[in-house]
């Protein structure tokens, strides 16, 4: 499933060299503790999560490393 | 960062080259670990997770001078064969010349763009958020050739060639002419995300100027 970025988290990847063409691989850190490693984000705005991640706020996103 | 020794560049020289000017390597360490990474013109070795920004940053000589010398780190190299289906390819640049290359654009060379070259960015989204309200791209945004964007007639073609993860076809299609000397990397679209890839890939390394970027973009069928 999909998730909208916040507009604070758009303004820093669109600042971010792209991964391929329209994407970005991202690693997030979310409010829970919980992280993702290797996300990817079309268009610097929609996160691609697993089921179980929509409604947790996301506390840092960072490019992907490698 | 390593600097190889003779020896180990010579064993390199003599296995093939993983893309132009580079190969994909697994080192065996004095103590029988391996360690993956990439090697320059077979004598500067950076380590699988290691940053080599500093390429971008400084000459080659220059870092090549300051690497750390592999002395007896490294008991042997041996080149990975995860290309080998891209290795063989060629591509045609804008001028029509056929160039053998091989590996993604991020891993190429910063080179300057010609006079009236033409390129352009397949987007599942109208309001592509690489193209900015000046009309020019972004830095580190990515795009095609215009003769490469020729095999592409809708944006599920587009989502095959480019590998793209996202699986909405990338039908809208913006048109990008950068100005002569603009910074671009160029390469091959590795296969991916279960696409087979292989087209031609371009970075615009700092973006490109204002009034660079044709809008609104072109609609081609799903």
């Amino acid at each position: 499933m999909r998730i909208k970025l916040a507009q604070r988290w758009i303004d820093l990847l669109t600042r971010e060299p792209e991964s391929g063409m329209g994407y970005q691989r991202v690693d997030v850190r979310f409010a829970d503790g919980r992280e993702l490693k290797d996300a990817i984000v079309f268009n610097a705005e929609d996160l691609e999560v697993p089921e179980g991640f929509a409604n947790t706020d996301i506390e840092h996103v960072r490019l992907h490393a490698g | 960062m390593l600097r190889l020794s003779e020896a180990q560049t010579r064993s390199l020289l003599a296995q093939p080259e993983t893309g132009m000017g580079y190969q994909e390597v697994e080192a065996t360490l004095r103590d029988n670990r391996t360690e993956k990474g990439i090697v320059y013109n077979a004598e500067l070795m950076f380590e699988g997770n290691e940053s080599r920004n500093i390429l971008k940053l400084a000459s080659y000589p220059t870092v090549l001078k300051e690497a750390r010398s592999a002395g007896d780190e490294i008991k042997s190299l041996r080149v990975l064969r995860v290309r080998e289906g891209v290795k063989s390819l060629s591509t045609r640049d804008a001028s029509g010349v056929v160039k053998k290359s091989a590996g993604p654009a991020k891993d190429a060379p910063v080179e300057k763009t010609k006079a009236d070259e033409v390129f352009k960015r397949f987007s599942a989204y109208e309001n592509d958020r690489r193209v900015a309200a000046d009309k020019s791209l972004l830095p580190g945004s990515y795009a095609t050739t215009e003769d490469d964007a020729k095999n592409v007639k809708t944006g599920k073609d587009a989502v095959s060639r480019y590998a793209l993860p996202n699986p909405e076809p990338a039908s809208y299609v913006f048109t990008i002419k950068p100005k002569k000397d603009t910074d671009i990397q160029r390469g091959v679209v590795e296969p991916a995300n279960g696409q087979p890839g292989l087209g031609v890939e371009v970075i615009f390394t700092n973006g490109t100027t204002a009034n660079t970027v044709t809008l609104p973009p072109d609609k081609i069928p799903d």
